[in-house]
């Protein structure tokens, strides 16, 4: 599934539509600066001035090879906001090397979606997981889908938690 | 906060998110009290590690309004067929606010669409009432702002009452009140 989202995204970015992209990412790039600024008012222009880069980078005729697009957006959301932390303007250009990398672990690319973490969940934990985090289904459905009963899901997801939690510091 | 309160709203956020619902971190964040920076740690790490939604038209067509330099709240609210004054009236009510501040709503409401306003400066409970009149999440719309020249130049295009209207700028100075601090958050009214 990971692979077809950033094939889709690829196609996208092919076809020039910019404008369903930046609407794919703009909620994740709201409230990523959001979360990074605290809620700070100035989140909503730091997410702005993500947006105005990359559509910038697109009408500059970038198309960034190989590279999934979900990695470019993440890499000017983290410069974005590190140019605000810095005192630096928000509408400098980009590196060039954008959406190349050659850090031998870049965490974007390495760890994929989370569902490759959940993948790695033992027993129910990992179908738990998808329905909850990424299907955003309610415990009464996950225990209708899975046919689980209410203690078994608890417990499940009372792992799942402490897992994602750790996870998630690590990659922070 | 216990960390398990932590878990549990990077839980109900990750839910909602997947929906499609557009949770506010923001609220989440006021949620977790003391436990507020290690939510938005792993909130952002998270999103980060998500895979997004397709966007729905809305979103969609507000992206577009906002790269051919349009408003996108207004382009929403002209979609949806609505008046300013019916989505005043929509606000007024949902925020239980007294007849005598329509004007003032009115005015701030026009700021928000012509992007005059900081969007996050404003109340979650007013982009939620908004959200039902308007029937789109317009915390994250409101947020797609008219770069300046591009307001600038839609203000000086106004027609006289409109342009009054939104810079009030011959006002007396008031005390700020509750509809100061839904629009401009705890500062207030900053001089506009």
């Amino acid at each position: 599934m990971a692979h077809d989202a950033d094939a889709d995204d690829g196609r996208l970015l092919e076809d020039g539509e910019i404008d369903v992209l930046l609407a794919k990412y703009w909620p994740v790039a709201l409230n990523r600066c959001r979360a990074r600024l605290r809620g700070h008012p100035d989140a909503e222009d730091v997410a702005q001035a993500v947006m105005l880069r990359l559509v910038d980078e697109f009408h500059r005729g970038k198309r960034y090879g190989g590279t999934p697009y979900r990695v470019v957006v993440h890499k000017v959301i983290g410069w974005t906001i590190s140019d605000y932390f810095d005192g630096r303007r928000l509408d400098a250009p980009l590196p060039d090397e954008l959406g190349m990398t050659d850090e031998p672990a870049d965490d974007v690319l390495s760890q994929m979606y989370l569902e490759t973490l959940f993948d790695a969940l033992a027993g129910k934990d990992g179908n738990v997981a998808r329905l909850r985090y990424l299907r955003g289904l309610e415990p009464d459905q996950i225990m209708a889908v899975l046919e689980m009963k209410r203690d078994a899901l608890d417990q499940a997801l009372w792992r799942v938690r402490k897992k994602l939690r750790k996870e998630l510091q690590g990659h922070a | 906060m216990p960390s398990e309160e932590v878990e549990l709203l990077l839980e109900d956020y990750a839910a909602r998110f997947a929906r499609g619902e557009g949770p506010d971190v923001r609220e989440y964040l006021a949620r977790a009290g003391a436990g507020r920076d290690e939510l938005a740690t792993l909130i952002d790490a998270f999103l980060a590690h998500a895979a997004p939604r397709d966007p729905d038209a809305e979103t969609i067509e507000s992206v577009r309004a906002w790269m051919s330099g349009k408003e996108p709240l207004l382009a929403l609210r002209t979609r949806r067929r609505l008046r300013v004054d019916e989505v005043v009236t929509a606000l007024m009510s949902a925020l239980g606010l007294d007849d005598a501040k329509r004007a003032k709503v009115k005015r701030y409401y026009q700021q928000l669409e012509t992007g005059l306003l900081e969007p996050g400066r404003v109340d979650g409970r007013v982009y939620e009432a908004l959200s039902r009149v308007l029937r789109a999440k317009v915390a994250e719309l409101a947020a797609l702002r008219p770069t300046p020249l591009q307001t600038r130049a839609a203000y000086f295009r106004a027609e006289p009452p409109l342009a009054d209207v939104v810079s009030s700028p011959a006002a007396e100075p008031e005390e700020p009140d509750e509809v100061d601090a839904l629009f401009r958050g705890a500062d207030g009214p900053s001089g506009a």
